[in-house]
């Protein structure tokens, strides 16, 4: 692993992530907004926040496995959505792709994505 | 530097105005603050989207300069918009007359509020900045304009480690909520999350480099932050993004603030 953990006793996080990594070596990468396309940019899952969250996490994967690194090398992910009342199905989407913690992690609503059809888009910085 | 394009190797990916993933072996790596199309004199820049992301890039353009970087250099960029329609009909042309052919990684979104109603577009950049950083500070902050806002528009980390915080929010150590309604209690309790974080990273205030403040409202922010923001930084200001959205993970958190620290 190309950086550590930060914790402390006196911040605990909300939910199953990290609440900081410090970079202790390897390559940094920036990984692009993901969305729920599929490789020919056909949107999967329309109006099915789940079903976007899966094939958004998937191609975060698959950046991450292009920069010859997997999930475990994240030190931290962004994800923004667009109704607060999709977070449980992003959630349960998110953990059934992550394996154990999460990286450092920030949840943030927003006024809607780069196209309306999006319901969630995920971003991530990774030491590889 | 020794930047990397990372594709996945996919049909949506080919002729778009971004990479997938950027990589880069990081020696000095730029930060800066969001940036929107403001004249000058302060003023928002007359003449809708297209004049404002004309002046956003403008304004970013000496701000990596002074670092000797330019826009073939960015990492990666984050884009705010309040109006979506008019950003890709007459903000993204203008855009491109900077980047040409280089490709960021890159996110879009659109907010609620920007710092000023009238701003449609805020654009914040990491740099891979050319150069070696021996015999250089761990970190350069420095403004291009007197601005008069309390936040750096550009810092450069030069080697050290960089380190990425979750973004924090005012829960206490029992899942509660500080201060629950209470604009000035969750400030507080964010930046003494914050603190504890930077201590336990072997870090302190002064090393944050960049700071994303997300909240429901930016009037009642300003009203109650400006002395827990300014005696937790105590002069030593970081690159910093204020943006209003309309929600976070719990409907109690009135904001969520996201750093990113070097420390040697």
């Amino acid at each position: 692993m190309a950086f550590t953990t930060i914790a402390t006793p006196a911040a605990k996080p909300v939910a199953n992530y990290k609440m900081g990594t410090r970079m202790a070596g390897g390559r940094l990468l920036y990984i692009s907004g993901q969305v729920a396309w599929d490789g020919s940019g056909n949107v999967v899952g329309k109006g099915d926040v789940g079903a976007q969250a899966t094939q958004t996490f998937q191609n975060l994967r698959g950046v991450l496995q292009a920069a010859g690194g997997d999930l475990r090398d994240l030190m931290k992910i962004t994800t923004y959505i667009t109704r607060i009342e999709d977070f449980p199905a992003v959630a349960k989407a998110r953990s059934e792709v992550f394996q154990g913690e999460l990286p450092a992690s920030t949840l943030i609503v927003v006024k809607s994505l780069f196209h309306p059809d999006f319901l969630i888009e995920v971003e991530g910085v990774a030491a590889v | 530097m020794d930047r990397r394009e990372i594709l996945a190797e996919r049909p949506v990916e080919r002729g778009r105005g971004f990479m997938p993933g950027v990589s880069i072996n990081p020696s000095r790596t730029l930060f800066t603050a969001g940036l929107t199309g403001r004249n000058p004199d302060g003023a928002v820049a007359a003449g809708g989207m297209a004049a404002q992301t004309r002046r956003t890039f403008e304004r970013l353009q000496p701000i990596l300069a002074k670092a000797g970087a330019g826009f073939d250099n960015v990492v990666k960029q984050l884009v705010y918009v309040t109006d979506l329609d008019a950003y890709n009909s007459v903000g993204r042309p203008e855009r491109a007359k900077f980047f040409g052919a280089t490709r960021a990684a890159s996110t879009g979104l659109v907010v609620r509020r920007l710092a000023d109603p009238a701003l449609l577009i805020e654009v914040e950049l990491v740099v891979d900045v050319p150069g070696s950083p021996q015999g250089k500070p761990l970190l350069e902050k420095y403004n291009i304009e007197n601005h008069g806002g309390n936040f750096h528009q550009g810092v450069i980390v030069n080697g050290g480690r960089l380190v990425y915080l979750a973004g924090q929010v005012a829960n206490n150590v029992d899942n509660s909520v500080a201060g629950a309604g209470d604009w000035r209690r969750q400030a507080e309790k964010v930046y003494d999350n914050i603190g504890h974080l930077l201590q336990a990273a072997g870090g302190t205030p002064g090393s944050v480099v960049k700071e994303t403040t997300w909240v429901l409202s930016i009037d009642s922010w300003r009203a109650a932050s400006v002395p827990v923001r300014s005696g937790f930084y105590d002069g030593d200001l970081p690159a910093s993004t204020l943006v209003e959205i309309p929600g976070l993970a719990r409907p109690e958190f009135l904001v969520e603030i996201e750093v990113i620290a070097a420390v040697a």
